[in-house]
């Protein structure tokens, strides 16, 4: 394949490399290429460009890597699956490279490389790209697992040469689509031809959908004797391991960590430390997570407040303010990052004993929490503040307040957990949260058994209500379009209930569009609402 | 030799040497499209075969401190085979070389380091050319008991009796031998979770079969 009449994205922090690159990219046939210096340029550029094929340097400067990169542009979609991606390593690297997990580039080359065997890996990539784009089509902003499959089944009785990508789509698809036992039978079938590491992973991953969690880890510690260095099967592991023993996962990602530094797992070993009581190791874990990258692009609040929590637990008083005060230089102004910065320096004031600093710190807090909707993280950070500063009625009532939105969100409900456990409340806590969870479940059934039952009135007075308070459950606000659309199905349209509808549903759109209800509820609102009505926004 | 240790400062040296080799071969590339010519092509020839071996010879040195870390990751066979004649380069004068992949087809791809896989391979080639007596051939197929099998055979004299039944000192007589203790290193850290493991094997029928099997 040509590279000619392609579009290409050139990233590069060296001028020198970035030239002859560029002109290697050139003698290829490659006319229309951007450039880019760093992450931020890059991410910059594709918005604009729509590049067809990617050329990268592993190392970006500032403490940022393509990798980095690369898993920033996947996760959150900005780089389509059909979108070629090459990484170029230096020795150095190589091994990160070669053993990324969960976003790995379509293809590495090591430097130094001529003209001609640039061309030849794009172009190889570029011939895969466009023979599985019949499955690509399906995986992109609005994701049909089901319809891939399909184009998985179609390619798999056409074509020879890439069997065993489109069989490792597929098995991907199966999970995705939430069909684990095919997808068990799938990767038994292949690893009955051939032994392939993510083979094994699938496999794994399909006894962990299916609840058999005991075999998963079996089958993970066995992979891993025969390929100690591929890492998403101990990301899997640790994952696993975690949930009954924090100390053993901890060890796990350790592991991991020496096969390849990551700052995605270097950031899980902080979050393994704190919960293990093993402050000194989250320090330094966060400390690197802070310090490594200088560009600022890839750290969160959350990496300065384990920083700043595990020197809180230590009694270093002083390194967690002066993590505090870094957090602030690295980001711009927001409620979130005003909130955060006030609930750490009250936890550290708290522990040291300077009760009016103390008090200061969580005044300001609680006054930002109260004007602004807080993201759970941070509300969560408040509330553990106020524990510290033995304010515990409105801890709780914050913490309800993110349990209700989120009781669908495992994560969310873990921190919850965690901030009732560092304020010595472990029992209460699973207590409460478990009633929150319980509560939020019935309200939602209560509705729906109202609906149905043909009081669709009164469901659509509690489901609202609930959706009002809490903005950011997408359960509730689906449910609250759906009791509103069963009453436009059954007395025909009237435009206000239309327009409810229409703003529940992209409330529930904001608060999590990939909500496995929100297919179903947004066909029935295009099934009922009558032409004119307005469209739904997909983020 | 696997039996000495090498040691770290031999080995930085031995890293540093490799480096310096390899951007001699890039100058000589660079000098090679401005004034094409067969010494230029064979002082090529020597400058990557030397940077191979003092690879193979660290790669060695990190197993034998534990720290060798293999890629295994599906490698499509028709390009890593056409990466390895690509890397090859001319054939000497006066020999052939031919290729059997009709398996490749089938297969598609296999999970394997293709990084190390295709340095003990490139060794084996160049060994097999120096011993042919014009001919060789590169065969990928699958044995009955699984696995993928890569073979490089040539029609040259064959192995010695002594290497083929292990009662000889390689390095006395077969080169330093240290292609082959690279490839039977690399053949057996490829293990799968079911226990399978890989291997080298060598027979003479009647030229040299030096055969590298994949689990």
């Amino acid at each position: 394949m040509d590279l000619f009449g392609k579009r290409g994205l050139l990233i590069e922090d060296n001028g020198d490399m970035r030239a002859s690159l560029r002109a290697q990219l050139a003698a290829a046939g490659l006319e229309q290429c951007e450039t880019a210096r760093n992450v931020k340029e890059a991410v910059d550029r594709l918005h604009r460009a729509r590049p067809d094929l990617v050329v990268c340097d592993y190392n970006l400067g500032q403490g940022t890597d393509g990798q980095q990169f690369l898993e920033l542009v996947r996760r959150k979609k900005l780089l389509p699956l059909s979108c070629a991606f090459l990484m170029v390593t230096g020795e150095n690297s190589y091994e990160q490279v070669a053993t990324a997990a969960e976003y790995t580039p379509d293809d590495y080359l090591l430097k130094p490389f001529t003209a001609e065997t640039l061309a030849t890996r794009l172009g190889r990539i570029l011939d895969k790209k466009s023979a599985l784009m019949p499955i690509y089509r399906w995986m992109g902003a609005k994701p049909d697992p089901a319809k891939a499959i399909v184009a998985c089944d179609e390619l798999l009785t056409a074509d020879q040469r890439y069997t065993l990508d489109i069989q490792r789509l597929k098995g991907e698809l199966l999970l995705a689509a939430g069909r684990a036992e095919e997808a068990l039978a799938h990767y038994a079938a292949i690893l009955a031809q051939r032994a392939t590491p993510w083979a094994f992973v699938g496999q794994a991953r399909s006894l962990v959908a299916l609840g058999r969690e005991d075999e998963a880890r079996a089958q993970l510690e066995q992979a891993l004797i025969a390929y100690p260095n591929y890492l998403a099967a101990y990301d899997l592991l640790a994952g696993l391991v975690a949930k009954t023993d924090k100390d053993a996962a901890q060890q796990i990602v350790e592991q991991a960590l020496k096969v390849a530094p990551s700052t995605q797992r270097t950031r899980e070993l902080g979050s393994l430390a704190m919960a293990n009581g093993d402050f000194e190791r989250a320090e330094s874990a966060y400390k690197r997570v802070v310090d490594k990258d200088r560009s600022g692009f890839f750290k969160s609040h959350d990496d300065y407040a384990g920083l700043a929590k595990s020197c809180v637990e230590q009694g270093k008083t002083g390194e967690a303010l002066a993590a505090v005060k870094d957090m602030g230089a690295a980001f711009s102004r927001s409620p979130e990052l005003e909130a955060r910065q006030a609930a750490l320096e009250c936890q550290a004031h708290s522990k040291a004993g300077n009760a009016d600093a103390a008090k200061a710190a969580l005044e300001r807090a609680l006054t930002v929490q109260k004007d602004a909707k807080l993201d759970a993280s941070t509300a969560l950070e408040v509330a553990q503040a106020c524990f510290s500063g033995g304010r515990t009625d409105e801890a709780k009532a914050i913490i309800q307040h993110v349990a209700e939105n989120h009781h669908e969100d495992d994560d969310v409900l873990a921190r919850a957990q965690g901030v009732f456990a560092a304020a010595g409340l472990h029992d209460e806590g699973t207590v409460f949260l478990e009633a929150t969870k319980k509560r939020m479940i019935k309200l939602n059934n209560d509705a729906v058994g109202l609906a149905k039952s043909g009081d669709i009135d009164q469901a659509i007075a509690m489901l609202t209500e609930a959706a009002d308070r809490l903005t950011n459950n997408a359960q509730i606000a689906l449910n609250a379009a759906l009791a509103l659309l069963m009453h436009v199905h059954k007395n025909g349209p009237d435009e206000d209930r239309i327009a409810r509808a229409h703003h529940y549903l992209q409330q529930a759109i904001a608060a999590n569009p990939a909500h496995p209800k929100l297919d179903e509820v947004g066909n029935f609102y295009r099934k009922v609402a009558p032409p004119g009505s307005p469209a739904l926004e997909l983020e | 030799m696997s039996d000495t240790p090498l040691d770290p400062l031999v080995a930085a040296v031995i890293h540093d040497a490799k480096n310096a080799l390899m951007s001699l071969d890039t100058q000589l590339a660079g000098l090679g499209e401005r004034r094409p010519g067969a010494d230029i092509a064979a002082a090529r020839d020597s400058t990557q075969r030397i940077a191979g071996q003092l690879t193979e010879l660290l790669t060695l040195y990190r197993a034998q401190r534990g720290q060798l870390r293999l890629v295994i990751d599906d490698r499509d066979l028709h390009d890593f085979i056409d990466d390895l004649l690509a890397e090859l380069g001319p054939l000497p004068a006066g020999k052939t070389l031919a290729v059997d992949r009709s398996a490749a087809g089938s297969l598609g791809a296999w999970a394997f380091d293709a990084h190390l896989v295709r340095l003990a391979l490139l060794d084996a080639l160049r060994n097999a050319l120096r011993h042919a007596a014009g001919r060789v051939t590169l065969t990928l197929d699958r044995p009955e008991e699984g696995g993928l099998r890569l073979s490089v055979a040539d029609d040259g004299p064959g192995y010695p009796d002594e290497l083929l039944n292990g009662t000889e000192d390689i390095a006395s007589s077969h080169g330093t031998g240290l292609g082959l203790a690279f490839a039977r290193i690399i053949a057996a850290r490829h293990t799968t979770p079911d226990g399978r493991q890989g291997r080298v094997e060598l027979a003479n029928r009647p030229g040299a079969r030096f055969s590298l099997v994949l689990p």
